[in-house]
């Protein structure tokens, strides 16, 4: 295959070109068709357990994805003065008129409708600020009623009056970025008011796809600009290392085209998948070229010499790509949908760099001219073997196979203080975290949460289940009815078991009211009655949460929340109820109590929706009163955070324990998060394994000895313990950006090690002795390494000029994993081949012997 | 403006000042709407009728609520008294509204809550808050005040009126302005739609079913839709009966505690 491949590429180069651009004209076309996708609930697939309870959650409470717009105002009497008032007024109205976003729901001062006691125990609802007010006094008044108002106070407006907060719910995620940037003018003209501020998880995913759509315009073209730059600098041949650009590039549009054409969409993970594969395609190219440089001499047949350099890279090439391929593929085994889509799809990118590499570059330099050829001469003899890196690379080489003690001695320290690291590894993630500290939304995402209750929600979900429920009453009834012949709606009625309980109560009354009615005989229509009463005894005996007993747990419940110190605020249905009942009673806090009967909860409700947003109740509680939510703002949407507040929670419940027949279970984005990350985490593990183990397997099988393909395993293990252990050191969070990056970190890591395990035993056989190859390895092999090393780290430095941390940590990711596999593979596998000679080199046991005499 | 549009309204206003001279005896938007109001609020000089509402709201969730009215009106047009009781659900049974409303002033309005044994004056204040969880406003149920908006007839045809009502006070309603089509027979308004500042629909009250009852053509099914959250709530009005003879004591805070058993009861049970 290797010769077809090779006879192919450089005896047709026209046919190369050709196909080469009708791949990239085919593939290209189908990239206008991107569908951007930064949902982190799309993490979990869509039959994921918690993500459907927490849809089906969001569906019963009527919840919205929701922009939070802030203002803060530092003056004396903080928000609560006519001209922010007056603004905040304003804003509100104009964010309502705004398309996509949902009126009703929206919260903010200027739509609250406040509850209060009039004049002589009158009961009043109006709005809170129907209109702006005018004068300090008027401003005053509003302070004095919002802090009579639990469920505002902190939410709405902050507990010290400083700043006020605009709940923007919106139809769809999607359109999040721009209402957000409309919001962001509107605000603007707005200055007088105070400080403003525009937040919200919708807000930051959407403006992270907006961004990081931009970044791959922006990072990987700059990262492509820099490693020609650097290619150009080692080579010296223009014409010869656009050729590397141009595998980079056909390998980057066909895999993104057939990504977006086969229907996928580009997820925070996959719009990453141009960054990974540059390097990845470059760095064979390198190998190639820089040997090609180092064999090519004026008026050689360049067709030879790279017949020559791609037959004996031909093997390594292949198996770092397949090894690369394997530590990718092994996402597949991750739970994660985008992360198993962004494996794949770079798992087949490696594969058609690997196949690009090895047709399109020898078709290219078969193409160039003798005389642009020629300067690789001069490069040779001007600076390729005489180089600083070249006389660098050989004293390295005699450090590296006679300090093998040393070096051992060191990678053990190295390895030992990055085991520690790695254990100090604080897993955790937030996606407000992915913007830098200093990017708009991370500074809006401080403020407001240093003033409010917190911009992160969570629920939890509390279900009364009473299964039993239906079979008693139908069996009474049925039982009240017995030997009479029955109205047909009744009999219809109690005919089957429902879907909806109190629905199906409510049509009994109803239709067993109306038979009462009809019926002529007395006896009948008594009989009906109670039918009736049955019926109403049922549904309000299913009307769980509307009983104070119920209500008094939660109250509870909350309580404890607020005593953790971790939940800047809950509300929840108790609040509603305690608030009505004081404004029907005295007004004082005395009567800040939940009334002793069903009927008094209930009617003081009835209260609660005659005011102008009745709907809100149906955000805490289902019209059937069988399932509450309990909201819970909380000041950070860190993984950790809400993991901390799920502890205390169970903890609580266990003392608590949750009434008969009901149970709790948490939704809200922030659980959805820690949910994926949990599975994330885990999920990882084994594929880093698996891809550990496979990636072991075929160095066996490629170097046809066991030991041979455990030195190999040394590089790589090296990586990844000294990566992790760095970032266990300094405290980086482990989220889902750097999980990914451990297959990078394989994939890349054992390249290095392949080719020179590859060259060493070549050299050796050829050369015939151990010592020999040591000088030789660090010649042309050694500066293929290093040149690889440094252009891949110093290639992809300009992401640390991204917005974005994700891009930044890949960065870094490449450069550490650069310096540390190129260390570990021109240091540390000199050292244990030279410790393990006797296994590896079996047939040498003679020139062992001499090499101690001789150093 | 573009220039189409001007024409046609330029057309529009140009038939219907043929169609207003040709139609001579139509009467002007005050007498039209001082009719309906008196033939929506006023029929009889009291009457009782049985309401059974479904509230439905945008996620489809349904709640239920039956309450029995009695009305009182002395004089045609003039001051009225209302009392509410509620019967279902039974967790809410026995609350009660009453309503006295002042043709020349502000409405006085009290709630009894059987639950929380509590009397309460409920402030006159903002009439536009929803009527016990449903679409309906406190005020759809007494009747606005024809004098708190300036009414223009828009339009006429075989059947109804057209006519646009503008608030006196833009600031004490969501709307900004509202259409009602009158029937012509009836004097019933058969529907009414709320429009916002920029003209787009907000709010919309049909009427369903008409039955004469008593010789008073009366709504015993209507629909309110909130065309801007969604939902909507179904009103049906059974059992009615005009001119009872209810007494004055039905109306008192006094029998808020004490509901008038006898006339709440249906007719004929």
């Amino acid at each position: 295959m290797k010769n077809a491949l090779l006879s192919f590429s450089t005896g047709k180069p026209r046919l190369v070109y050709v196909l080469t651009a009708l791949f990239v004209i085919v593939t290209g076309a189908l990239i206008p068709r991107i569908h951007i996708d930064t949902d982190p609930e799309n993490m979990l697939p869509v039959d994921q357990p918690d993500r459907v309870f927490h849809n089906q959650v969001e569906a019963d409470f009527g919840l919205r994805d929701a922009i939070v717009v802030g203002v803060v105002n530092d003056g004396p009497d903080g928000i609560y003065n006519p001209v922010t008032l007056g603004s905040l007024h304003r804003v509100t109205a104009a964010i309502s008129n705004i398309e996509g976003v949902i009126p009703p729901d929206l919260m903010s001062l200027a739509v609250a409708d406040n509850i209060t006691q009039g004049e002589a125990g009158v009961l009043r609802f109006e709005w809170m600020m129907r209109e702006a007010p005018t004068t300090r006094a008027q401003s005053a008044a509003i302070r004095d009623a919002v802090n009579r108002l639990p469920l505002l106070e902190d939410t709405l407006v902050s507990g010290d009056g400083k700043a006020a907060a605009v709940y923007v719910p919106i139809e769809s995620k999607d359109r999040s970025y721009a209402i957000a940037s409309t919001i962001g003018d509107l605000v603007a003209d707005e200055t007088e008011a105070g400080q403003w501020h525009v937040t919200g998880l919708p807000v930051a995913e959407d403006t992270f796809g907006h961004e990081m759509f931009v970044q791959m315009g922006i990072s990987a073209p700059l990262a492509g600009l820099m490693i020609f730059l650097l290619m150009w600098f080692f080579f010296r041949n223009l014409r010869l290392v656009i050729s590397p650009m141009i595998v980079a590039m056909v390998t980057v549009i066909g895999t993104m085209g057939l990504l977006i054409g086969m229907g996928f969409t580009v997820h925070i993970m996959s719009s990453m998948i141009p960054i990974f594969l540059m390097p990845i395609a470059v760095v064979d190219s390198i190998h190639i070229l820089s040997e090609f440089a180092d064999h090519y001499r004026r008026g050689d047949d360049a067709r030879a010499v790279m017949r020559r350099v791609v037959g004996h890279l031909f093997k390594p090439m292949l198996f770092t790509s397949l090894t690369s391929a394997a530590g990718f593929a092994s996402l597949l085994l991750t739970p994660i949908p985008p992360v198993r889509v962004f494996g794949a799809f770079v798992a087949f990118g490696i594969l058609l760099a690997f196949l690009m590499t090895i047709v399109f570059i020898p078709a290219w330099v078969v193409r160039s001219s003798d005389r642009s050829l020629a300067s690789l001469d001069r490069l040779r003899e001007d600076a390729g073997i005489d180089s600083p890196l070249a006389r660098f690379l050989r004293r390295l080489g005699r450090f590296a196979f006679s300090g093998t003690g040393r070096i051992t001695l060191a990678a053990a320290v190295l390895v030992v203080v990055s085991v520690v690291g790695v254990l100090r590894i604080q897993i955790n993630d937030n996606p407000v975290r992915w913007f830098k500290s200093d990017h708009r939304i991370q500074v809006a995402d401080r403020v407001l949460n240093d003033h409010f209750a917190g911009t992160y929600d969570a629920f939890y979900v509390l279900t009364h289940d009473d299964p039993g429920a239906w079979t008693r009453f139908a069996d009474e009834a049925r039982a009240l009815l017995a030997g009479q012949d029955t109205d047909a709606r009744v009999a219809g009625l109690l005919d089957s078991a429902p879907d909806a309980l109190d629905a199906r109560l409510g049509d009994i009354i109803v239709a067993a009211d109306d038979a009462a009615f009809d019926a002529t005989d007395p006896g009948v229509a008594d009989r009906y009655q109670r039918l009736m009463t049955l019926a109403e005894e049922a549904q309000v005996e299913a009307r769980y949460f509307q009983r104070p007993a119920a209500l008094a747990w939660i109250e509870e419940f909350q309580q404890a929340l607020a005593e953790t110190g971790l939940v800047g605020k809950s509300n929840a249905l108790p609040d509603v109820v305690k608030v009505v009942n004081r404004e029907l009673r005295s007004g004082e806090s005395l009567d800040y109590v939940i009334p002793d009967t069903v009927p008094g909860v209930a009617q003081a409700l009835l209260q609660y929706q005659s005011s102008h947003r009745p709907q809100d109740l149906w955000h805490m509680v289902t019209p059937d009163f069988s399932r509450t939510a309990v909201w819970l703002q909380l000041t950070s949407g860190d993984n950790q955070d809400m993991t901390r507040v799920m502890d205390a929670v169970d903890e609580w419940v266990a003392d608590h324990p949750l009434p008969p027949g009901v149970n709790g279970r948490w939704a809200g984005k922030t659980y959805i998060n820690v949910v994926w990350q949990g599975e994330m985490v885990a999920g990882m593990l084994y594929s880093l394994l698996g891809a550990f183990v496979v990636v072991f397997v075929m160095m066996v099988v490629l170097f046809r000895s066991i030991a041979w393909g455990m030195v190999a395993m040394l590089p790589l293990t090296f990586t990844i313990v000294g990566v992790y252990g760095f970032i266990g050191w300094i405290g980086k969070y482990y989220d889902m950006p750097i999980a990914v990056l451990s297959s990078l970190t394989l994939g890349l890591s054992v390249d290095f090690a392949i080719h020179f395990i590859q060259r060493c035993r070549e050299l050796h056989a050829q050369l015939g002795s151990f010592e020999a190859m040591s000088v030789a390895m660090f010649e042309e092999p050694g500066r293929a390494i290093s040149r690889n090393a440094i252009v891949i780290a110093l290639g992809f430095t300009p992401l640390f000029l991204a917005p974005l941390v994700p891009y930044i940590t890949v960065g870094g990711f490449m450069a550490s994993i650069m310096v540390l596999s190129g260390a570990a593979t021109l240091l540390l596998l000199p050292a244990v081949i030279t410790l393990g000679r006797r296994w590896l080199f079996k047939d040498d046991s003679k020139t062992t012997e001499a090499s101690h005499v001789t150093p | 403006m573009s220039l189409p549009d001007t024409l046609k309204m330029f057309t529009a206003v140009a038939a219907l000042s043929v169609a207003a001279s040709v139609c001579a005896q139509a009467p002007d938007a005050d007498t039209i709407v001082e009719r309906a109001n008196l033939a929506a609020y006023y029929a009889g000089a009291d009457g009782r009728s049985e309401a059974r509402m479904r509230i439905f709201d945008a996620q489809g969730n349904e709640q239920r609520r039956q309450f029995t009215v009695l009305r009182r009106n002395p004089t045609p047009a003039g001051d009225q008294q209302f009392l509410v009781v509620f019967s279902q659900p039974a967790d809410v049974r026995g609350t009660t509204f009453l309503v006295h409303k002042n043709v020349g002033g502000d409405d006085d309005r009290w709630l009894y809550l059987p639950g929380l044994d509590l009397v309460k004056r409920i402030a006159a204040g903002d009439k536009r808050t929803s009527f016990v969880g449903s679409h309906y406003y406190y005020e759809d149920v007494s009747g606005r005040r024809p004098d708190e908006d300036h009414h223009e007839l828009v339009g006429t045809d075989d059947e109804h009126f057209q006519l646009r009502h503008r608030p006196v006070d833009p600031s004490s309603v969501e709307f900004a302005e509202y259409t009602t089509w009158i029937d012509r027979e009836t004097w019933l308004p058969m529907r009414i739609e709320y429009r916002d500042a920029s003209g787009r629909p907000i709010r919309r009250v049909e009427v369903q079913k008409v039955e004469t009852i008593g010789g008073h053509p009366t709504v015993t099914a209507s629909r309110i839709s909130d065309l801007v959250g969604g939902g909507h709530t179904d009103m049906q009005f059974r059992f009615i009966d005009y001119d009872l003879g209810l007494p004055d004591g039905v109306f008192t805070e006094r029998a808020l505690r004490n509901p008038p058993a006898d006339w709440l009861e249906r007719p004929g049970s």
